[in-house]
């Protein structure tokens, strides 16, 4: 009976996914050390049209250089307050999140897609990333088929973190 | 326990994921040909996002839980008080999604964002006001066994009201969705779908409160006045930590 309250309490307290953003990693590794680290975001259709009515303001379906500009400050970077539902561990322990460069959206199959670079220099095997969100209003969805990675080999887990779940890419 | 409860959030989240995409890529291959079945084909998978949905955190399910947990009644009333929740959550997201796009157009998600909060902090405002009612109720009523019915159906009223008025994001997206690429009538018909599926599941929520209840009042006998007041006081807990959440958490 406790915990049946308590479920519905803290159940209660987060709000569901609505957003579904799968993530496509393609990342280097060279003599051990990770190289280049890419991220490709495709934010689910839905939400990608919603997304569009406000930032494609020419309508033309395709984010130009301008629309890119105001996608990068108005809603890319305001999920540093969230570390961009990113977390990087280096030898077990939680670094930082490392600068992000080279951001570019487009649109892809009617999805609305971010693509960005971690500057993260780390050593491969010592290094693990986690993606989720602790709101649970974003679901962050990693699967094997999407990662590409060159020069390691990669793995992909769940992870179950009490009242939200992730995905744990690591390097072999 | 804890683990088991996460695997299944996460087997919940993975069904919303497949219907999203699934229903978004049905609704856009409508055309001329196939709109009857296609159509209908889009109903029911939005009453099953709807049900699936709902089993998730939030539409009022703690709120029904409590408020039956803690009043007697029966099972015909936690269908009436699903519905009326789902009503409310229906009507309140067609309004909201039809408003903004018609009057506003633009930055949708912005607006769509801010919206929700304002409607969390008074749905948590309201929750919390009926869960003063009801202690105070219960304290007023402690010497009778049988309420009266007019303050019981006001109160299942107040309950389902500040629980449904916060329009669900889901339901809203939907509706979007069809708007965008024209399907006017389909997106009301899709949100209506959708909170079918939901008022079920909340239903059962409703039902599943209404047997524990059913166990303790017959240790209780004539002291439910007792469950009732704990029901109140549980319930203005749920309202100050849900106005905790909306006020702290913005969202993007």
């Amino acid at each position: 009976m406790k915990i049946f309250v308590l479920l519905f309490l803290t159940s209660l307290l987060f709000a569901h996914p609505h957003t579904f953003i799968d993530i496509y990693p393609d990342i280097v590794v060279e003599n051990g050390k990770i190289k280049k680290l890419h991220l490709t975001w495709k934010i689910d259709e839905m939400t990608s049209s919603m997304l569009l009515m406000d930032v494609d303001s020419n309508g033309n379906g395709k984010i130009d250089k301008n629309e890119e500009k105001n996608i990068e400050q108005n809603y890319f970077n305001t999920m540093t307050d969230y570390d961009f539902y990113t977390y990087i561990k280096v030898a077990g322990k939680k670094v930082t999140l490392p600068e992000i460069t080279h951001f570019h959206a487009f649109v892809e199959k009617n999805k609305v897609c971010y693509g960005f670079d971690f500057e993260l220099h780390t050593n491969a095997k010592e290094t693990s990333l986690e993606f989720g969100d602790s709101d649970f209003y974003i679901a962050m969805v990693l699967k094997d088929e999407f990662v590409k990675v060159k020069g390691a080999k990669a793995k992909v887990t769940g992870v179950d973190n009490d009242f939200y779940y992730g995905y744990r890419l690591e390097f072999k | 326990m804890m683990e088991l409860y996460g695997h299944f959030m996460q087997q919940l989240v993975m069904y919303q994921y497949q219907i999203n995409s699934y229903i978004s890529q049905t609704i856009r291959s409508l055309n001329d040909e196939n709109s009857f079945t296609t159509s209908l084909l889009i109903l029911g998978i939005a009453f099953l996002y709807g049900l699936v949905h709902a089993i998730g955190p939030g539409h009022g399910k703690a709120l029904v839980a409590v408020y039956f947990t803690s009043n007697k009644s029966d099972y015909k009333k936690a269908f009436k008080m699903g519905y009326l929740i789902s009503i409310i959550h229906a009507i309140s997201a067609l309004v909201f999604t039809f408003g903004i796009f018609l009057i506003l157009k633009t930055m949708f998600r912005r607006h769509f964002n801010e919206l929700s909060q304002t409607t969390m902090i008074i749905s948590a405002v309201m929750i919390i006001g009926v869960g003063l009612y009801l202690v105070y109720e219960a304290y007023k009523d402690k010497g009778k066994i049988e309420k009266k019915q007019k303050v019981k159906t006001k109160s299942e009223f107040a309950v389902a009201f500040s629980a449904g008025i916060v329009p669900c994001p889901g339901v809203m997206t939907i509706v979007l969705f069809n708007i965008v690429l024209g399907h006017y009538f389909l997106g009301v018909a899709a949100a209506i779908a959708m909170s079918i599926g939901m008022g079920l599941t909340i239903s059962l929520a409703g039902i599943f409160s209404i047997a524990i209840n059913k166990k303790v009042t017959t240790k209780l006998e004539k002291k439910t006045y007792l469950l009732e007041m704990m029901g109140g006081v549980l319930i203005v807990l749920l309202g100050s930590f849900l106005l905790l959440g909306a006020m702290g958490g913005h969202h993007h």
